[in-house]
């Protein structure tokens, strides 16, 4: 397939492609009634220790409660997309937590819930530099949607110095 | 909640006849002189002007009713509520990312003020290439100054904040001219949060301008509803099908409108505007719907200073340099405009590169970030066609849009020309929104590293906040989508006026030439509609 046409299918379509070729019926939708299912659940916490590290406080009980409330956040933010966003996204994840996914896509070994920080960044890292672009549209998926809702809370602008709104 | 008043609460109260969302009941079918699609730049003057004129105009926005009481400089609440696509609309390869708004006011309500004339060049450009031998400056000055007067766009006298102040210490160092951009404000408390939504109503958006002047006389507006497609019979619109859309953008069912108008001024924005025609089946026989579809790809700089910056603060865009865009001829490498965004946390964080221990770094010294960024003027160039708008299956849009490599050679230029200002103006460390791209603490260094970058799409962050083109307008049908008056050229009592109307991109911040433009189109409206000659007040 030539990479424009491959791209105008869009990732959706790529993502089914992709897992067509993995042999996988996503059966267990990931995101369902505006919340993730408990395995997507999983990619979401492993990823979201792994991009926040260093802004995620480090009082075990705060980063815990942080993380917490980021699983939230997500869903808040992935919510506030249009519905064709919401199935992309859902289709992205729903393969992420299929072993085949984890593997083939995002080269992961470890599963979600066991695999070190470290493992993670560096999973994240290889896909940010892959010269396949559904590899590296995952990667921009995850980072930025972890980043975005992160800082759509104020508890987490104290890190930044920035004062949040101005009292008019 | 600001303690400001707001206009539209005060309008609502007026009895103001707006319907959907919390608003009244949608009704099931609607009559009127002429529907407006859209509520942004140029649905905005075009209501003004046609109810000025005595016309019964009905508006439709796909977006919500918000207003400077739910603006709480929050960007948690503006990007779903404000943006299309939650400020995350991106080209089909995912690589470049759009910030558009979906409110009443379109853009205009979250835009960052910048206010420029369509630049002599571009006109020139249309005047050769698209056969449009009246869009000279002469014969747009009045327009363009009848809308500064009615938007109150002039110079802002405020010093610039840090992080404008940085744009012109490291321009003048360099010998490069840097000058100050007008803005559209009128008592600006100078926050720095437009891009939430005006919450003083300073900005002389179409919100707080010309639509609360149309609705005091008699305009229907309706809110959270899309126009799915336009009926069209033996060359004439007939009628709009538009729908209730819910939180999601699906629509919502058992409320359908049916509007039955004499004329149709589709003004949805580019990118929406060209796809509710295509949705409608048009016809478009050579080709040109939804064609050359323009971003100015934007690519950004970061840099960290000695001292505090706090980017978030104080009006964004109030200085600029046009230096890289007069280096060459408008036809030639494609040039670029540097400007200074604002930065707060969501857009700083998700516009940079990288993730972990790497990224924190530069997020704890976001108070002494400044940044920088160049808007590729593209469209002026066989190699810089722009974009094609497509359906997807659900019938929303998508902008397949080739970053070519000649406009990346264009973001390579323009990633050196910032960090070489940077560094100029005192940079301690530059990072550029690029993957493969380290951090670097001097110019030499930076210099050589940029030179071996790869720039290709997705590695290279690249963002847009100007749509244009997609109906494009031109003097003969096989160039164009619209004809020079801005009536479609094979749908007669259909109109365009937004930036889709543009044949190449602007090459300046657009919302000035929307206004411009479409203030001398809707105004040959008004009059071909009424018989009356009518003005911006």
């Amino acid at each position: 397939m030539r990479r424009r046409s491959l791209l105008q299918v869009g990732i959706a379509g790529t993502v089914l492609l992709a897992a067509a070729g993995l042999g996988l019926s996503l059966t267990t939708p990931a995101w369902q009634g505006g919340r993730l299912s408990p395995a997507a659940k999983e990619v979401i916490d492993a990823v979201s220790r792994a991009v926040l590290q260093g802004v995620l406080p480090e009082d075990p009980a705060a980063r815990a409660t942080a993380l917490l409330a980021q699983l939230g956040r997500i869903e808040d933010t992935i919510g506030g997309f249009p519905k064709s966003v919401q199935d992309e996204l859902a289709l992205l994840l729903g393969l992420l937590t299929t072993v085949p996914g984890r593997l083939g896509l995002a080269g992961l070994t470890t599963a979600w819930a066991q695999a070190s920080t470290e493992e993670v960044q560096s999973m994240l890292q290889s896909l940010r530099i892959s010269s396949l672009d559904l590899r590296q549209q995952t990667y921009q998926a995850l980072r930025d949607l972890s980043y975005a809702a992160y800082y759509a809370d104020r508890s987490a602008w104290a890190s930044l110095g920035y004062a949040g709104p101005t009292d008019i | 909640m600001s303690r400001f008043p707001d206009p539209i609460l005060e309008g609502l109260a007026r009895g103001w006849k707006v319907y959907g969302g919390r608003h009244a009941a949608r009704p099931a079918q609607l009559q009127c002189d002429v529907a407006i699609v859209g509520t942004g730049a140029g649905a905005g003057i075009t209501a003004e002007l046609l109810t000025a004129a005595g016309l019964d105009v009905v508006l439709v926005e796909e977006g919500p009713l918000k207003s400077s009481s739910d603006f709480r400089q929050l960007e948690s609440e503006a990007y779903p509520d404000l943006y299309q696509e939650s400020a995350g609309r991106k080209t089909a390869d995912k690589a470049i990312n759009i910030l558009q708004g979906r409110c009443v006011g379109g853009s205009t309500t979250v835009n960052w003020t910048s206010s420029f004339r369509t630049p002599s060049a571009t006109l020139a450009f249309w005047r050769e290439h698209f056969a449009l031998p009246d869009l000279s400056d002469e014969a747009l000055f009045p327009w363009f100054l009848q809308a500064e007067q009615r938007l109150s766009i002039g110079p802002w006298l405020a010093p610039p904040n840090e992080n404008n102040e940085l744009l012109r210490k490291g321009a003048l160092r360099l010998g490069i001219a840097a000058a100050a951009i007008q803005r559209n404000v009128k008592g600006c408390w100078n926050l720095g949060s437009c891009g939430m939504g005006c919450p003083t109503n300073a900005k002389q958006s179409m919100l707080v301008t010309t639509l609360p002047v149309a609705l005091d006389r008699g305009a229907r507006l309706l809110v959270e509803t899309r126009v799915q497609r336009l009926d069209v019979a033996k060359g004439k619109v007939t009628g709009l099908v538009a729908v209730g859309v819910q939180r999601d953008g699906t629509a919502a069912p058992g409320t359908e409108v049916y509007i039955r108008a004499r004329h149709v001024v589709v003004a949805g924005g580019a990118i929406n505007s060209p796809a509710l025609l295509m949705r409608s089946a048009l016809p478009d026989p050579h080709g040109r719907l939804g064609a050359r579809t323009f971003l100015h790809p934007v690519v950004i700089s970061s840099a960290i200073f000695d001292h505090t910056v706090a980017g978030w603060n104080g009006a964004p865009q109030t200085l600029y340099t046009d230096h890289f865009l007069e280096l060459d001829p408008i036809d030639g490498p494609i040039g670029y405009k540097l400007e200074a965004p604002p930065i707060h946390p969501i857009i700083f964080s998700s516009t940079a590169t990288g993730f972990g221990p790497e990224l924190a770094a530069d997020l704890h010294d976001m108070p002494r970030t400044h940044a920088l960024l160049a808007l590729l003027r593209d469209g002026f160039h066989a190699q810089s066609a722009g974009g094609q708008v497509k359906l997807k299956s659900d019938g929303s849009p998508l902008l397949d849009y080739p970053l070519t490599p000649f406009v990346m050679d264009g973001a390579r230029r323009a990633f050196l020309s910032m960090a070489e200002l940077q560094f100029a103006a005192g940079a301690q460390r530059v990072r550029l929104a690029h993957d493969l791209a380290q951090p670097y603490t001097n110019w030499a260094q930076a210099k050589a590293a940029i030179a071996g970058l790869p720039m290709k799409p997705l590695l290279t962050r690249v963002a847009s906040a100007h749509v244009m083109g997609g109906c494009g307008m031109a003097g003969q049908p096989q160039l164009g989508v619209v004809r020079p008056d801005g009536r479609h050229w094979q749908v007669d009592n259909l109109s365009v006026h937004d930036g889709s109307l543009f044949p190449t991109s602007i090459g300046a911040n657009p919302q000035l030439s929307i206004y411009g433009l479409v203030n001398k189109l809707a105004t040959q409206l008004a009059r071909e509609l009424s018989g009356r000659d009518v003005r911006l007040a």
